[in-house]
């Protein structure tokens, strides 16, 4: 008797191998970099130990981590709670920049320093990051303009208005340095070593939007507007309402992050302040598959890809290399994704009992 | 005069990268498929183009170069995206991320340096005499011709006036009914993903062979993106397509010559025309076309992976 496999496509996917598909992805993209730094005339396993040295080697390596960690779990955070309500933001970017910008306004043009100006620092984040997600936000929930085109356009015009104002009027007059602003007068106070008090407010943040999405109503309808809008219309869920709230409150999560990273780690206004933070927080809500605790997890580990960027481009590399490698992480993950709906069955050969 | 002459010219330089990248992905997207990796194929088209020049000196060979390259990425894409149906966004994004990476990881031997060689424009005897449209449209080079007259015209008959076209169309309308008519759903879908992908690489190395014409990191600049934006707005078809792309080249048209004339305005501000006049161009039409809807609607299938043996 011979027995027959048959591949079958399940209606939803397996958790732990969408999990497995994952960290396959990860060693699967390391190797072929492995083996790409070889051609290139390095030794990958001296280069891979010392990222791992420089990353964990040292109390000054892990705060190079914690500083990293925390943009990358507020953008893949923002990017995450778009994708419950069924919103692709690619614009973590820009409203990182907005975000950057608002709180650098209040730091530099706002009398007075401590934690009076801080706080209108914070929300100041909040509200730019918000603002800057507004208009895709109303085009997709009342002309159901597509927010993905719409959110990635806006960040190029954020990046040149940071880079005008930081190179043009709130230029440093007074230094050497004419393409950053001044220092602000206030900063997000030190947590351990140089990791500020963003690294607590960014874990709690995520934990925070997780268990309300989990455990609260708003939560759940949010999900239902996320998984099947015409059901949750249906069902009398206010789902233009939620859109609009949930979107907002990403692009507020993605400006607050470009608010810490100013207000700090950077200090000042400056081009270039993200490391393409926007961009890298899509990999880190992909890889926690749209979780907000996950992307803890998963923003730790773009953190310590990103810091080995770093280490790699003291050995001559650049940092592309890095943006090359997390995207053919995210290509094979969206490989494994889909091939985690599969299931092989072994068939029971005809007329068997 | 002068100033019209001037800002022509360069619209019709600027228009051609997007015409030709917003044309591809206008084939990728009528068989149902959304390729948001434009922005890496043209990176990794313009450095291609840049590499073979410096190689040999030929921008034609660099062109071609360009097309390969964009075709194999295109087909890696198409791969995992028709045959092993993977989100498109995602595979999208990550193609975004590699080609742009890997084109400035290369890319930087050859930074900040002139093409050796480009392409030259060429006047066209009397034609190019004609005032304003002459030096505009009768003094340019080969390719110029290619993206703006021969290719849309050939995939507009081609899409529209043919039995192939009504068939890759339907692709991307309905596939299941197009599997039933006997039209090979996935073969259509991944030709033309790869012969998208190899004219959005080829539009990258427009950019660095008579555009700009250097290699420089972030050459790019998101033209990939205003391209896939341009296809939403020309209704998905090549010859709007080509047009639209034209219009934009006169929205940095006019960025440039403010910078150039010394306007009163910033010129980050200038800079920032076509990606605020991109979000306006897909956001206004919907609100006052209302009837214009159903025409330049996308695809049915777009972005829907077309499984078979689903029942």
């Amino acid at each position: 008797m011979f027995s027959s496999f048959r591949i079958q496509r399940l209606p939803s996917s397996h958790p732990g191998i969408a999990l497995a598909a994952r960290l396959a992805a990860i060693v699967i993209a390391l190797v072929v970099a492995g083996v790409g730094i070889a051609l290139a005339g390095m030794n990958p396993f001296d280069l891979g130990a010392r990222v791992i040295t420089a990353s964990f080697g040292s109390s000054f390596g892990m705060e190079d981590l914690g500083v990293l960690v925390i943009p990358l779990i507020l953008t893949g955070l923002a990017v995450a709670v778009g994708q419950q309500v069924g919103a692709w933001n690619i614009g973590a970017e820009g409203q990182f920049y907005a975000g950057a910008f608002a709180a650098s306004a209040v730091g530099l043009f706002v009398p007075g320093e401590g934690p009076l100006i801080l706080i209108l620092m914070f929300v100041a984040g909040l509200v730019g990051g918000a603002a800057w997600i507004l208009i895709p936000t109303l085009a997709r929930a009342y002309a159901n303009v597509n927010e993905l085109i719409t959110t990635l356009l806006l960040n190029f015009v954020a990046t040149l208005l940071v880079y005008y104002v930081a190179t043009g009027p709130w230029r440093d007059r007074s230094g050497m340095a004419n393409s950053a602003t001044p220092p602000l007068s206030t900063s997000v106070p030190e947590f351990w070593g140089i990791v500020h008090w963003g690294f607590p407010i960014a874990i709690g943040l995520a934990i925070l939007v997780g268990a309300a999405l989990a455990f609260s109503r708003w939560g759940y309808e949010v999900r239902l507007v996320g998984s099947n809008p015409s059901a949750a219309k249906y069902a009398g869920i206010p789902v233009r309402k939620h859109l609009i709230m949930v979107m907002l409150l990403s692009g507020a999560i993605a400006g607050l992050a470009g608010m810490l990273e100013i207000a700090g780690t950077v200090h000042r206004l400056q081009g270039g302040i993200s490391n393409n933070f926007g961009y890298l927080g899509i990999m880190v809500a992909v890889l926690a598959r749209g979780s907000p605790i996950g992307v803890i997890f998963s923003g730790a580990f773009m953190a310590l890809i990103l810091n080995s960027g770093i280490v790699l481009q003291t050995q001559g590399l650049t940092t592309s290399v890095v943006l090359a490698i997390t995207g053919f992480i995210l290509f094979l993950t969206a490989i494994g994704d889909e091939l985690s709906y599969y299931r092989i069955t072994r068939e029971k050969p005809e007329g068997a009992a | 005069m002068e100033l019209l002459t001037g800002l022509l010219t360069t619209a019709f330089l600027a228009g051609a990268v997007l015409a030709l990248a917003a044309l591809g992905e206008v084939l990728v997207e009528r068989v149902g498929v959304v390729n948001l990796g434009v922005e890496g194929l043209m990176a990794m088209g313009a450095v291609t183009g840049i590499a073979t020049v410096t190689a040999v000196p030929s921008p034609i060979l660099g062109f071609i170069a360009a097309l390969v390259v964009g075709a194999v990425f295109g087909m890696v894409f198409a791969f995992a995206t028709v045959y092993v149906r993977a989100n498109q966004v995602l595979c999208g994004l990550a193609l975004t991320l590699m080609g742009s990476g890997i084109a400035s990881t290369i890319g930087r031997s050859y930074s900040g340096m002139p093409a050796p060689v480009t392409f030259q424009p060429f006047k066209m005897p009397i034609l190019s005499e004609i005032p304003i449209i002459g030096p505009a449209f009768f003094s340019q080079n080969i390719l110029f011709y290619l993206i703006y007259l021969i290719l849309p015209i050939f995939f507009s008959y081609l899409m529209f006036s043919t039995r192939h076209g009504l068939n890759m169309r339907a692709v991307g309308e309905n596939p299941a009914a197009a599997d039933a008519a006997g039209i090979p759903v996935n073969l259509m879908r991944f030709s033309y993903v790869t012969i998208g992908a190899a004219l959005a690489a080829g539009a990258g190395a427009y950019l660095t062979l008579a555009f700009v014409p250097s290699w420089s990191d972030g050459v790019v600049a998101g033209r990939g993106w205003i391209a896939v934006a341009l296809v939403i707005f020309a209704g998905y078809r090549p010859i709007m397509a080509t047009l639209s792309g034209l219009l934009f080249g006169m929205i940095t048209a006019l960025g440039f010559i403010g910078q150039a004339r010394g306007w009163p305005i910033a010129p980050a501000f200038l800079s920032m025309l076509p990606y605020l006049g991109t979000v306006a161009f897909i956001i206004v039409p919907v609100l006052a076309w209302q009837k214009m809807r159903r025409a330049m609607a996308a695809p049915a299938s777009l972005a829907v992976p077309y499984y078979r043996d689903m029942r």
